[in-house]
């Protein structure tokens, strides 16, 4: 079992089995690759360099959107404007902080910097909006349904499984951010 | 958002760092744009908490008070600056996977919840 992120002496420190270890790392590379910018093969290279995108569009995938969101509610022009400018990098800031987390994988005893535990909490938290959408939920109902999954047991059917996937992940963030929000005691 | 255990009393007003709040310099007090936090059902209460602490400087009673401002009424201003500025803040929110907008202060986008300002996004130098 999974021991929770912990903060002390060392720093952020957590524990994880192999299993849980590999599961983490195939859901962060299926968030890597939902991220991954398309290659455009017409692409300005001095436009890609500093990470313009004039091609760019809305994402179509509900996850994608939800992990790349239009910076405006009621003006999808502007938004789209927005995205030409911003969203390459957005992607790979948020690839970087997912592949950083599934580098600390490589060990069962997991010791964070301050930055590797930003770059872990963001890495769950996109893990999380991706599992959400896939599970479709909307409210707070939905997802206190999915939270009553908690025996594995009854991991019966895709839905059920991906449920108890994502609790999983939603303690071991609650878990990290603890730790991250009493690092932030100490040192204030 | 999700409910998270109960965060700790507030003793630590205004003694962080925000190493990238960016409003500190701005006094005016109708600048025209507003960064909106919106609640989704995924985000942690916890998470979103850290994310204001650590990213604006905010004080953790502050940063509570925003993130159940966001939990309650469905979304809350937490900084107000140029569009330049809420737009890094955006970008930034985005990284940190927390849904954000901007909008112009007096634009009457007609959101629910309050319109008013209560952060002024200023990043409290500890």
């Amino acid at each position: 079992m999974a021991k929770a992120f912990k903060y002390g002496l060392k720093g952020i420190t957590g524990f994880l089995e192999p299993a849980e270890r590999e599961l983490l790392r195939s859901l962060i590379h299926d968030v890597i690759s939902m991220l991954q910018p398309e290659e455009r093969t017409h692409q300005d290279p001095l436009a890609a360099m500093i990470g313009l995108d004039m091609d760019v569009q809305e994402p179509t995938d509900r996850a994608v959107r939800r992990l790349l969101p239009n910076v405006m509610k009621n003006d999808d022009g502007a938004s789209l404007e927005f995205r030409q400018l911003t969203e390459r990098s957005l992607r790979e800031t948020k690839i970087g902080a997912l592949r950083a987390a599934a580098l600390d994988l490589d060990k069962d005893e997991i010791l964070l910097t301050p930055e590797g535990a930003r770059h872990w909490s963001m890495a769950l938290n996109d893990v999380r909006l991706v599992l959400a959408e896939r599970l479709d939920i909307r409210d707070e109902e939905d997802a206190e349904h999915v939270h009553l999954m908690q025996d594995w047991s009854q991991a019966e059917d895709v839905e059920s499984y991906l449920a108890l996937v994502y609790n999983f992940a939603t303690w071991l963030q609650e878990s990290l951010v603890q730790a991250m929000l009493q690092s932030l005691d100490t040192r204030a | 958002m999700t409910l998270s255990v109960a965060l700790g009393p507030d003793t630590q007003e205004g003694t962080r760092t925000g190493t990238e709040a960016s409003t500190d310099s701005l006094t005016a007090p109708d600048i025209p744009w507003n960064l909106v936090i919106w609640n989704d059902p995924v985000n942690l209460m916890s998470y979103v908490s850290y994310v204001f602490q650590s990213y604006f400087g905010f004080s953790e009673s502050k940063a509570n008070k925003l993130m159940m401002e966001v939990h309650k009424k469905g979304r809350s201003i937490v900084a107000h600056g140029s569009k330049e500025q809420v737009e890094r803040h955006a970008v930034a929110m985005h990284g940190f996977g927390l849904w954000a907008t901007v909008e112009k202060a007096t634009g009457g986008q007609g959101g629910s919840g309050k319109t008013g300002g209560s952060g002024q996004g200023k990043g409290k130098r500890g």
